[in-house]
């Protein structure tokens, strides 16, 4: 096929940028609200909140399903940026109320249980059950990891559990920190040992 | 890996480029109510974006895969209305008067007669005339919207341009 020139390409595209019809700015404008409507009604709602703690700056989040993030993240872009990028995100909103008031007591009054609802959508199986098993551990009280794998009815899953319980996304809440080692010692921490040492301290915990 | 944008940043950046895009594809392609069926397509486009959002692992040419979406929403659209192809092929008068200024040629009607021009372009040619011309994608990015090589995106780009050029020529040339 003949190729047009660079000149006569160049005009003819000149004259489709001057010429040719776009969209009025209301229907533009209509359509990016309908957009907004159905983007809305199809995506999750996620409510997050920051608040001060003796561990440092805690970010939290919750779904209308319940509580499924407590960070030791203090930097604000970071901790939104983990959180599912489909989401609409709502600072202070009515999902997070509960576990900001919930959270802040248990510094004050440890002994206190925590009542929320969690949402653990995004663990597997296994997880969940590991996770489940630990918040049965009562406040001032450690277990090892070896307790954690026959509660769940698999004994010989020490290590799994340990990666399970590494991976816990609700920190606090759900009491992973009362998972000690058999000898022991304080075993790992994903907000660090510091941290772990201090909320068991807090707790009464020998 | 960067984190991928919020989706919602995604349709605030994108929205009003999409949905010309599929405004004037779907007006150069013969539509008589381009308003309504933008808004439903570009709903439509970036529902399908949400859908796949979740397990996307490359968070580059986020934009290329945007028009992908929306010249596939496009396709289907014209399926299921069974609008008439416009793939004809046949040969037009290249000479004539090629010396004057095409822009001299095209009267106050310009935009009617660009728009009887364009809608007789093969659909590939005519959305990556308008992919590349007007929304200024690259055309590495255009062969990935029409899953081509960039070679082939250029010469549907060229050949578009020298077809519309001819229809342009000829309508002067009737009118002249």
């Amino acid at each position: 096929m003949r190729q047009l020139d660079r000149k006569a390409e160049r005009e003819i595209a000149e004259l489709l940028r001057r010429n040719l019809s776009s969209p009025t700015a209301s229907a533009s404008s209509a359509s990016a609200q309908a957009l907004r409507a159905a983007y809305l009604a199809r995506a999750p709602h996620i409510h997050w909140a920051a608040v001060q703690s003796p561990v440092g700056r805690l970010h939290l989040a919750a779904s209308e399903r319940g509580l499924l993030r407590v960070a030791f993240e203090s930097d604000r872009q970071r901790f939104l940026a983990e959180l599912d990028p489909r989401a609409h995100l709502q600072h202070n909103g009515a999902y997070i109320e509960a576990a900001l008031e919930q959270v802040q007591d248990y510094f004050k009054r440890p002994a206190e249980p925590f009542e929320l609802k969690l949402d653990l959508a995004a663990l597997t199986s296994f997880q969940r059950r590991v996770l489940a098993s630990i918040r049965a551990i009562p406040t001032g009280e450690v277990w090892s990891y070896a307790d954690v794998a026959a509660a769940i009815g698999k004994p010989r899953a020490a290590r799994a559990v340990g990666q399970a319980l590494g991976s816990n996304p609700i920190p606090i809440v759900i009491p992973c920190h009362r998972v000690v080692a058999s000898d022991g010692g304080l075993g790992g921490y994903s907000g660090g040992l510091d941290r772990k040492r201090y909320l068991l301290q807090h707790e009464g915990a020998r | 890996m960067q984190p991928p944008p919020r989706f919602e940043q995604l349709i605030e950046q994108h929205h009003d480029e999409i949905h010309r895009y599929l405004w004037r594809g779907l007006w150069s392609g013969g539509s008589a109510q381009p308003d309504q069926q933008a808004e439903d397509l570009t709903q439509e486009v970036f529902m399908r974006a949400f859908e796949a959002y979740g397990s996307i692992r490359s968070t580059k040419h986020l934009r290329a895969w945007l028009y992908k979406i929306a010249t596939n929403c496009l396709r289907s659209h014209w399926n299921r209305s069974q609008v008439a192809s416009t793939n004809i092929d046949h040969d037009l008068p290249l000479e004539g008067p090629a010396a004057q200024p095409l822009e001299r040629l095209l009267d106050e009607e310009r935009e009617q007669q660009l728009h009887t021009a364009i809608s007789q372009l093969p659909d590939k040619q005519r959305l990556a005339v308008i992919m590349r011309h007007l929304d200024g994608l690259e055309y590495r990015d255009i062969a990935q919207v029409l899953a081509c090589s960039q070679e082939s995106a250029r010469a549907n780009v060229s050949h578009g341009l020298r077809r519309l050029r001819e229809l342009l020529l000829a309508t002067a040339q009737e009118e002249g």
